[in-house]
C-alpha cells in the first residue's frame, strides 16, 4: 500500500513536469503543477502513516527506501512543494513572462521529483546522485528571471555548492572503503549495511569521512561557515523558489547529515561527531543573527533566517536523544510552513512596492491589509515566540541541551535568540509601522498569491499551541530508529 | 666467434664517431619533414665535415694557444666516453670502470668547457654573449644532471651505468616505479637542452639569439670540423644515454659475437629513431622561449630529478 | 581485500599513473593560459583511464575496462571538447592573474599535498607494501582536493572555476579505483556521465553570464554582498 503510495508520489510531478514541456501553454502548466503538488500533499500523509504502522517499505531490489525519518521528510517537501506551486500561480503570472512560464513549472516540478527522490534512496551513492541533480535543476530556477543578478547568484550557487557536495562524495567513498574491509569489494552500499560495518571500521577513517560528508552536505544544507551561496541563491530566485528552496531542499539536505549522523552514532567517533554537528550548528546560529541585524534586503533577510534555522536543526541533531530529535524534526516542518509564509509575504511586499530594499517597503498593512497581518504574525512567529509552532521546537530542542554535555551551547542559542528576535522585528516594525511617502500598488492575483499564506498560517498557529499526541510517538520512533535502538 | 674486449671497445667508439652524423642529418631532416618541406638529405653532415675538412683554416690574430687546444680537448673528451657508458654491448667492457656515471658527466662537461673558454678566447664580441649565456644554461642544468645521477644512483644503489641497465632489464617493476618515470621526463629535459633543442636554443643564425653557434663563431677549417662533429658526437652519447640507461634499455648485445654487433648498432638506430622524433615533436610544437624564461622548463627538469629521488625514498 | 595482494610491479604502476596525474594537476595549477588547462586535464583524465585499465588488468575486474574506455572517451575528449568551444565563445585566453602568481600557488600546492600525506598516514592503519600504495592513493585523492580547492578560490574565470570543479571529482575517482574497484558499476556510470550534465549546465550558465552579467570573471560579479 505504501508503495503504490509511493508510486503515486512520484508520477504525480513527474507527468507535470513532462506535460509542461510537452504542451508549452502556461495556463495549463500552472494549473497541471498546482494539482499534482496538492495531491503530493494528500498522498504524502497516508504513506506516513503506513510507514510507522507497518515498519519501513524496500522497493526495487533494495534501492528505494521508505522509512519514517524519509516518510516524514517527503511530507516536509510535499507541504511546501503544494504551498509554492498554488503561490507560484498568482505569482509568476505577475513577472509578464508567459512564454518562459511552462520551462518555469518544468523545472519546478522536476526539481521537487528530485528531492522526493533523494528522501527515498537506499544506496548512498545514489542519494548523493540525487542531491546533484537537485543542485542542476535548481540553478537554472535560480537563474530563471536571467537578470544580472539571478544570472551571477546562479553561478555561485552552483559553484559553491558543486564543490561543497564533491566533498560529500569523497566521504561516501571512503565510508564505502571503510565498509569493504568488512563486507568485501563488492557490496551495495546501503544505510544498513553502512550502519552495520559502522562499528568495525578504523575509527580515525570513521571521522575523517564523517566530517567531510558533514562539510558537503552542510554545504547543501547551508550551515556555516558554507553558507554563503545560499543569501544570493535565496534572495534573487523568484518567490516561490525561494520558498521550495529554504524549506523543502534544507530539508533534503537535513536528511543526509540525520542519516549520517545515526550510522556513526553508537561508535568511538559519535562523540567527536555529534560536538561537531553542534558545532557547526552553533556556529551558523551566531553567524545568521549577527548578519540578520545587519541586512537591508527583504529577502537576503529571509535567506539568513533560514540559515539561522538550519543551525537550529542541526543542533537539534546534534544534542541528540529524543528531545533533540524530536525537536529537530519538529522543527523541520515547523520552519517549512514558516518560511514559505515569509517568502510569500515578502514576494508580495516586493512586487507591490518594486523593490527589495525594506527602506523602500513602508507601511504595509495599507497595501495587504489581510495578508499583511499573516506576514507579521509570521514573522513574531519565525522569531522564535510563542504562541506558534517554532517556539515549541526549539523549546524542545533547548531542553535537549541543557539535559546533556553541550550546555554551553544552549546557553549562547539562548542569548542570540534574543538577538535574532529583536534584530529580525526590528526590519518588520520598520517596514509596518513608518509612514511611507507612497503607498505601495495592489497588483492581481491577489487571491492565488494569499491563500497559500492562509494555508500556511493555519497550522503555524495549531502546532504552537498544541503539539499532537502522535506526532511526538512518531518522533519517538524516529530517534530510536535512527541511533540502532541503542537509546 | 666472439670479439676480444680491445675489439669492442673500438668498435664502440667507431660507432659513436661514425654514426654522429647520421642521426643529425636525420633530425634534420625529419624536422623539415614535419614542417612539409623537403629538408637536407640525411647524409648532408657528412658532406659538411668533408668539405670543412678540405678548407683551409683562418684563425684571427688575438688567438692564444685556448684556440689551438679546444677543439681537440673536445672531441677526444667525445671519444672517451663512449668507453665509459653502454653503447652497443651489456656487459661492462675492461676500461669502463675508468669512470661512473659523474665521471662521463664531468668529460662531457669538460668538452663544453673547453669550448666555451675558446669562445671567451679571442675577444670577438659574440663569442662573449654566446660563452656567458652557455654558462648560465649550464648553471641551471648542470645540478640536475647531477641529481638525476644522483637519482638513478638511488635506485641502483651503485654508480655504474651497467648496473643501472641490468636492473631496469631484469626487474619490471623498478622500470615502471614512480622514480624512474620522473628520472626520464627529468632527464628528457635536459636531452632537449643539451643537444641544442628549442624551446632553448634556435638554429637561426641571428647573432642576437646563437647560443651555442655563437662560441664557435671564430673557427673555419678543419678546427671547425671537429668542433661540429664534437656536437653531433654529444647529440649521440646523450641520447645513447637516454636510451640505454634509462629509457629503452633492451636490444644490446649480450657476448659480443659481430653479428650481435650489428643487431645492436640496428637496435641503437632504431631506439634512437623514437627518441628523435619525440623530440622533434616537441620542438615543432613549441617556439622558443624568452631568454629570462630559460629557467621554467630547467627548473620543471630540477623538480622531476627532486621528485624522482623522494619517491625512491617514500615508496 | 584487493589491495592486500598487491606485488612490486603492480604498485609500481599504480603508483607512477596516480603521481603522474597529481604532476598534471600542478601543471593546471601553474599554467597562464585557459587552453593549457584544458590539455592537461585530458591528459589527466588519460592517464586516469589508463589506471582504471591497469586495476582492472591485475585486480581481475572486467567491468573496470569498460569504465576505462567510458572514461577517456568523456573524461578526456568529450568534456575537453566541450570546455575548449565554451573557452572559443568567451573574449579571454589568458588568466589574469589578481590574487596568487601561479609560482606562489605551486608552492601552496605542495604544502598542501604535505598536509594530505598527514591526513592520509593519520587514516590508515597498515604498513605493507599495499599500505604504502594506499597512503598515496588517499595522498593523491586529498591532495587534488586540495588543488581544486585552490584553483577555484584564487582564479577568478569562469573556466577555471569549471576545470577546478572537474579535478577535483577527478580525485576521487582515482582514488576511488585504487581503494574500491569493487565498488557497483551502476554508480561509477552514473557519476560519470553526471559529470558531462555537470558541465553541460555550466555551458548554458557560463553563456548566461556572459549574456547578462557581461563578464565571466568572479573578480566582477559582486552585486551580491553582505
Amino acid at each position: 500500500m505504501a508503495s503504490d503510495l509511493a508510486i503515486v508520489l512520484f508520477l504525480a510531478p513527474a507527468i507535470a513536469s513532462v506535460a509542461s514541456l510537452l504542451l508549452q501553454k502556461a495556463r495549463i502548466a500552472e494549473y497541471l503543477t498546482a494539482a499534482a503538488a496538492i495531491l503530493d500533499l494528500i498522498v504524502s500523509i497516508p504513506m506516513l502513516i503506513e510507514v510507522l504502522r507497518f515498519g519501513p517499505v524496500l522497493a526495487l531490489h533494495g534501492y528505494i527506501l521508505i522509512d519514517t525519518l524519509g516518510a516524514w521528510v517527503i511530507l516536509c517537501i510535499a507541504v511546501v512543494y503544494a504551498l509554492s506551486a498554488i503561490y507560484a500561480v498568482g505569482y509568476m503570472r505577475l513577472l509578464d513572462e508567459d512564454e518562459r512560464l511552462p520551462l518555469f513549472y518544468t523545472l519546478f516540478s522536476g526539481f521537487a521529483f528530485t528531492m522526493f527522490a533523494a528522501c527515498v534512496m537506499n544506496n548512498v551513492g545514489v542519494f548523493w546522485i540525487a542531491i546533484e541533480l537537485t543542485t542542476l535543476i535548481s540553478t537554472f530556477l535560480v537563474g530563471f528571471e536571467r537578470e544580472a543578478e539571478s544570472t551571477e547568484a546562479a553561478w555561485k550557487y552552483i559553484v559553491v555548492v558543486s564543490g561543497g557536495i564533491s566533498l560529500a562524495l569523497l566521504g561516501t567513498v571512503l565510508f564505502y572503503w571503510g565498509g569493504s574491509f568488512v563486507f568485501g569489494p563488492t557490496y551495495a552500499m546501503t544505510w544498513a549495511a553502512l550502519h552495520e560495518s559502522a562499528a568495525k571500521v578504523y575509527t580515525p577513517l570513521l571521522t575523517v569521512s564523517f566530517l567531510l560528508v558533514l562539510v558537503g552536505y552542510g554545504t547543501k544544507a547551508g550551515l556555516a561557515p558554507m553558507h554563503t551561496w545560499l543569501p544570493d541563491a535565496h534572495s534573487e530566485s523568484p518567490a516561490p523558489v525561494s520558498a521550495m528552496l529554504s524549506g523543502a531542499l534544507l530539508n533534503a539536505s537535513m536528511l543526509g547529515i540525520a542519516r549520517f549522523l545515526s550510522v556513526v552514532d553508537g561508535t568511538r567517533t559519535g562523540r567527536f561527531a555529534h560536538s561537531a554537528v553542534v558545532g557547526f550548528g552553533i556556529f551558523s546560529f551566531v553567524l545568521a543573527a549577527l548578519f540578520i541585524i545587519r541586512q537591508t534586503d527583504v529577502k537576503r533577510l529571509m535567506a539568513y533566517s533560514s540559515v539561522e534555522h538550519i543551525g537550529v536543526q542541526a543542533l537539534g541533531l546534534g544534542f541528540g536523544g529524543v528531545l533533540g530529535v524530536a525537536g529537530a524534526l519538529y522543527h523541520m516542518l515547523n520552519h517549512s510552513l514558516n518560511k514559505s509564509l515569509m517568502f510569500f509575504g515578502s514576494g508580495n511586499a516586493m512586487r507591490a512596492y518594486g523593490t527589495k530594499d525594506m527602506s523602500g517597503i513602508r507601511s504595509v498593512l495599507r497595501t495587504f491589509p489581510a495578508s499583511g497581518t499573516l506576514w507579521l504574525l509570521g514573522a513574531v512567529g519565525i522569531a522564535g515566540a510563542p504562541p506558534f509552532a517554532l517556539f515549541l521546537s526549539e523549546f524542545t530542542i533547548l531542553r535537549a541541551g541543557m539535559a546533556g554535555r553541550y550546555r554551553w551551547a544552549a546557553i549562547l542559542f539562548i542569548i542570540f535568540l534574543i538577538v535574532v528576535f529583536i534584530g529580525f522585528l526590528a526590519h518588520f516594525r520598520r517596514m509596518y509601522f513608518d509612514e511611507a511617502a507612497e503607498p505601495g500598488s495592489k497588483l492581481t492575483g491577489l487571491a492565488w498569491r494569499a491563500v497559500p499564506m492562509w494555508l500556511a498560517f493555519a497550522p503555524i498557529l495549531v502546532l504552537g499551541l498544541w503539539w499532537p499526541q502522535h506526532l511526538w510517538s512518531l518522533f519517538t520512533h524516529i530517534s530510536t530508529a535512527m541511533s540502532g535502538g541503542a537509546q | 666467434m666472439i670479439l676480444s674486449n680491445v675489439v669492442l671497445q673500438i668498435l664502440q667508439v667507431l660507432c659513436v664517431l661514425l654514426l654522429a652524423p647520421l642521426l643529425q642529418g636525420f633530425i634534420l631532416k625529419a624536422e623539415e619533414r614535419v614542417q612539409r618541406s623537403r629538408g637536407p638529405s640525411l647524409l648532408q653532415p657528412y658532406r659538411d665535415l668533408w668539405k670543412l675538412f678540405h678548407k683551409e683554416c683562418v684563425f684571427p690574430d688575438s688567438a692564444s694557444w685556448i684556440y689551438w687546444i679546444a677543439p681537440f680537448v673536445a672531441f677526444t673528451a667525445m671519444l672517451i666516453v663512449p668507453i665509459l657508458i653502454p653503447v652497443l654491448t651489456d656487459r661492462p667492457l675492461p676500461l669502463s670502470d675508468m669512470g661512473d656515471m659523474l665521471g662521463g658527466g664531468m668529460v662531457l662537461t669538460l668538452g663544453s668547457f673547453a669550448i666555451i673558454l675558446a669562445g671567451l678566447d679571442t675577444g670577438n664580441v659574440y663569442g662573449g654573449i654566446g660563452s656567458s649565456r652557455a654558462v648560465m644554461l649550464g648553471i641551471l642544468a648542470e645540478p640536475t644532471l647531477i641529481l638525476v645521477l644522483v637519482g638513478i644512483s638511488l635506485l641502483a644503489k651503485a654508480m655504474l651505468p651497467f648496473v643501472v641497465n641490468h636492473l631496469l632489464l631484469g626487474s619490471l617493476s623498478v622500470y615502471w616505479s614512480p622514480a624512474h618515470v620522473f628520472l626520464i621526463l627529468g632527464f628528457f629535459a635536459l636531452l632537449l637542452v643539451e643537444t641544442d633543442r628549442l624551446p632553448i636554443h634556435s638554429s637561426t643564425h641571428i647573432e642576437i639569439y646563437m647560443i651555442d653557434e655563437a662560441r664557435i663563431l671564430e673557427y673555419s677549417g678543419p678546427l671547425l670540423a671537429l668542433l661540429k662533429w664534437a656536437s653531433m658526437m654529444k647529440q649521440f652519447i646523450l641520447y645513447t644515454i637516454f636510451c640505454n640507461v634509462f629509457l629503452l634499455p633492451w636490444g644490446m648485445s649480450l657476448l659480443g659475437s659481430p653479428l650481435g654487433q650489428l643487431g645492436s648498432v640496428l637496435t641503437l638506430l632504431l631506439k634512437f629513431l623514437l627518441v628523435a622524433v619525440a623530440v622533434i615533436v616537441v620542438e615543432t610544437v613549441q617556439s622558443r622561449l624568452r631568454f629570462y624564461r630559460y629557467q621554467e622548463p630547467l627548473a620543471a627538469g630540477f623538480l622531476f630529478a627532486v621528485l624522482a629521488i623522494v619517491s625512491s625514498q617514500l615508496l | 581485500m584487493f589491495l592486500a595482494h598487491l606485488n612490486s610491479l603492480e604498485a609500481s604502476i599504480f603508483s607512477s599513473l596516480a603521481i603522474l596525474s597529481l604532476l598534471l594537476a600542478f601543471v593546471m595549477l601553474g599554467s597562464h593560459w585557459l587552453r593549457n588547462y584544458v590539455y592537461a586535464f585530458a591528459a589527466e583524465s588519460w592517464l586516469i583511464a589508463a589506471l582504471s585499465a591497469a586495476v582492472g588488468y591485475f585486480g581481475g575486474y572486467r567491468e573496470l575496462y569498460a569504465i576505462a574506455i567510458l572514461t577517456a572517451l568523456f573524461r578526456g575528449l568529450v568534456l575537453p571538447w566541450l570546455l575548449v568551444r565554451i573557452i572559443g565563445r568567451l573574449n579571454v585566453k589568458r588568466e589574469l592573474h589578481a590574487v596568487l602568481q601561479p609560482s606562489s600557488s605551486l608552492v601552496l600546492g605542495a604544502l598542501l599535498v604535505m598536509f594530505a600525506f598527514v591526513i592520509a598516514n593519520y587514516m590508515n592503519h597498515e604498513s605493507s607494501t599495499a599500505g604504502h600504495v594506499v597512503i598515496l592513493a588517499l595522498t593523491i585523492m586529498f591532495s587534488m582536493k586540495f588543488i581544486g580547492f585552490l584553483m577555484l578560490s584564487v582564479r577568478d574565470e569562469a573556466v577555471s572555476q569549471i576545470l577546478g570543479l572537474l579535478v577535483l571529482e577527478n580525485g576521487i575517482f582515482l582514488g576511488s579505483q585504487i581503494l574500491v574497484p569493487g565498488m557497483p558499476m551502476l554508480i561509477e556510470i552514473v557519476i560519470l556521465f553526471d559529470l558531462l550534465i555537470v558541465v553541460a549546465c555550466f555551458g548554458m550558465l557560463v553563456r548566461f553570464l556572459l549574456v547578462h552579467a557581461g563578464t565571466t570573471s568572479s573578480r566582477e560579479l559582486q552585486r551580491l554582498v553582505g
